[in-house]
């Protein structure tokens, strides 16, 4: 027969397991063990036998106290964060929680404490050593993407123990698995997509699927490895065209810039165009202003003088032809030709006579002028000279 | 008496100790019954077996890794690829698996790896590179396992998966893809560089053009208003000379004079019979 069949724990004969939340005091430890004990060796209360001589029960007591000193090596501590994983001649009994917790002691059973809450990681594709640069793998890095491209992933995965049983038993070294597995699925994912969206908006796409991968292949394993989270460090193009995607990266922002030139050529031109029209209209709307008063002026002058040459047109008419032919002729050096039939020939000095005049004094008397319209395809230069020449008149009206 | 039980208990303990045996969570084990296996695959915990006569060979019963080396491989289009893959494995039939290969976990994983590389040499001829890479891999993962299976079967070893890690070009198709590559980029840059052009080029243009209509509207409407003015300006001389049209003819005409003649050293040549010199000839 064998005290552990397979299939069940019903001949198990340490059946009575302590309570883990009151630890017994020790009295009662030794009290049961003795039992225990007692049922093994088919013996009374261990070591408690009369008609015994001195020197056996010595041997007793030191019996005793060699089962109490082994009953409290099984005492244990599993520290927060940790489990114990207890086997009992090598079958899985229990996995033990943070506290004190007390076992049969070896060689019957014994404990494998397991972190479950440390964060571990691997690192794909290169290696952070501490206090060097980051190390490149490429035997590692370097992957083949869908378009035949290749790229240069670094990855690191963090991941705890979920299950200290399964992380315990059913794999031979989990976490080189891990990173074998990470290996295989990363190439997987990478394998199936572009370079261009692994390389830029594909990242967190392309990490989820990583991720989800791994753990569904680790589960399927039975691992009892729970991976937390995959970081991509790094994913670019291989150093060896690391010249010519630069180069692209610098023609975006090339035609960004050349952009934004011509944008500011427009923000320049336009409200400038703006203004030269807002001033051509003003221009237009004064003139228009002042030739109606010029001509409101005008006619006033004239109607009034009308009125007082209809009191006396002949005196009127000739006082102003007197005026008028005083004022030119005031100005011009006029020669005075009393010959009639002008057969002589007559030599006038002309060249002399000009010259010698005087300065003429201008009194400009403004008149409507007469607008012209070359119909010019440049209305600027034509609203240029309109300016000249309105400053021209200007200067003329200040004197 | 004492010593007597001493030894008597000492002796039964020995005795206990070499008629039992523990399975680990992770051992598979044989029974011998002097060389002849006898019994296999003990649920774990304590076994009894007979002392001297009866022994035990424990094995691993975790999954295990054939980590193969990296082959290269040709696929359909006659093109040499770098495969890295692995395999995990564990012990399935213990009694075949202690016959074939004697237990050893080192000699399974050779005899694996031959397999192995068998299996996927016939899976990768039948496939190209871009099969291989992307859209494949998990109908080579399953063949792969299929075609494994049964072969490791026969050496008590049961397949629990299959994985291709790497799928390398050797270098010398790496640097043509590299070349491919950088091409690819530069036309990019082109791209991006020319596609700046014309946006700059029409952005300005259409500056232009709105410059132009701008100034031309101003223009339109400038000419508008003048025209406004020079129409009321007529309309309202004509209301008023129209009121004497000779004598406007007469006072304008004085004006002209005196506005045009007689400037800049003109010289005028006059008759004396003028009416302006009728008294200077008949002062009457």
């Amino acid at each position: 027969m064998s005290w552990n069949e397979p299939g069940g724990d019903k001949n198990d004969p340490w059946s009575g397991r302590n309570d883990r939340n009151n630890p017994p005091d020790l009295d009662e430890v030794v009290r049961s063990l003795q039992e225990k004990l007692g049922k093994i060796f088919g013996g009374g209360s261990g070591g408690g036998r009369s008609g015994g001589g001195s020197s056996m029960a010595g041997l007793g007591y030191l019996a005793i106290g060699a089962v109490v000193l082994w009953g409290v090596s099984g005492w244990y501590t599993v520290d927060e964060g940790t489990r114990g994983v207890v086997t009992r001649f090598g079958a899985y009994v229990e996995t033990t929680t943070p506290g004190l917790n007390w076992h049969i002691p070896a060689p019957i059973e014994q404990v494998q404490v397991i972190n479950v809450e440390q964060q571990r990681f691997i690192e794909v594709g290169y290696r952070s050593g501490s206090g060097q640069a980051m190390g490149s793998v490429p035997k590692e890095a370097m992957m083949l993407t869908k378009d035949e491209n290749i790229v240069d992933v670094r990855l690191a995965v963090q991941y705890q123990v979920k299950d200290a049983k399964d992380y315990a038993f059913n794999v031979l070294d989990p976490n080189s698995t891990l990173k074998q597995v990470t290996e295989s699925v990363e190439r997987g994912v990478i394998g199936a997509s572009n370079m261009d969206f692994v390389l830029t908006e594909g990242r967190s796409e392309i990490v989820s699927a990583i991720k989800a991968e791994i753990q569904a292949v680790m589960d399927a394993y039975r691992t009892g490895i729970l991976v937390t989270s995959v970081n991509l460090q790094d994913a670019q193009p291989p150093e060896q065209v690391q010249g010519a995607f630069e180069d692209a990266i610098r023609a975006r922002e090339d035609k960004q810039r050349l952009i934004n030139e011509a944008e500011a050529y427009s923000n320049d031109v336009l409200p400038k165009a703006r203004g030269a029209a807002s001033r051509i209209v003003q221009e237009a709307e004064g003139y228009k202003e002042k030739v109606s008063a010029q001509a409101n002026g005008d006619v006033s002058r004239f109607t009034q003088l009308l009125t007082e040459y209809k009191k006396a047109p002949a005196v009127t008419k000739q006082r102003m032809y007197l005026e008028a032919m005083e004022t030119v002729l005031n100005r011009a050096s006029s020669v005075l030709v009393d010959v009639k039939d002008g057969n002589n020939i007559m030599y006038l000095p002309l060249d002399k006579v000009v010259g010698n005049s005087p300065a003429p004094a201008v009194e400009a008397v403004a008149l409507p002028e007469q607008s012209t319209s070359p119909g010019s395809s440049q209305p600027i230069q034509k609203y240029e000279s309109d300016i000249r020449a309105s400053a021209r008149e200007r200067d003329v009206r200040g004197r | 008496m004492g010593n007597k039980l001493v030894v008597a208990v000492g002796a039964t303990i020995i005795v206990l100790l070499m008629s039992v045996f523990s399975v680990a969570e992770t051992e598979r084990v044989i029974k011998f019954r002097l060389g002849e296996i006898v019994g296999a695959d003990y649920a774990p915990g304590l076994h009894f077996k007979w002392p001297l006569i009866n022994n035990v060979k424990k094995f691993d019963a975790r999954i295990l890794t054939m980590d193969s080396t990296p082959e290269r491989f040709l696929t359909m289009e006659k093109k040499n690829v770098l495969v890295d893959s692995f395999v995990k494995w564990r012990i399935g039939d213990v009694k075949t698996f202690y016959t074939t290969v004697g237990g050893d976990v080192g000699q399974a994983n050779i005899r694996l790896d031959q397999m192995m590389k068998d299996a996927a040499r016939s899976e990768f001829s039948k496939r190209e590179i871009k099969q291989l890479v992307s859209t494949d891999r998990s109908a080579i993962r399953e063949a792969l396992i299929t075609n494994l299976s049964p072969h490791a079967a026969k050496l008590g070893i049961s397949i629990v998966d299959v994985q291709v890690k790497r799928i390398d070009l050797p270098n010398e198709v790496s640097s043509s893809v590299y070349q491919r590559m950088e091409a690819e980029r530069a036309r990019v840059a082109r791209e991006f560089r020319s596609q700046g052009s014309e946006a700059a080029e029409r952005i300005r243009a259409d500056a232009d053009k709105q410059r132009e209509i701008i100034l031309a509207n101003a223009y339109r409407d400038s000419e508008v208003l003048r025209g406004e003015g020079d129409a009321k300006a007529a309309e309202i001389f004509a209301k008023a000379y129209g009121e004497d049209s000779e004598f406007y003819a007469f006072y304008r005409s004085m004006i002209a004079y005196k506005q045009s003649l007689g400037k800049s050293g003109n010289i005028m040549v006059l008759e004396p019979d003028s009416d302006f010199f009728k008294f200077f000839r008949h002062p009457k």
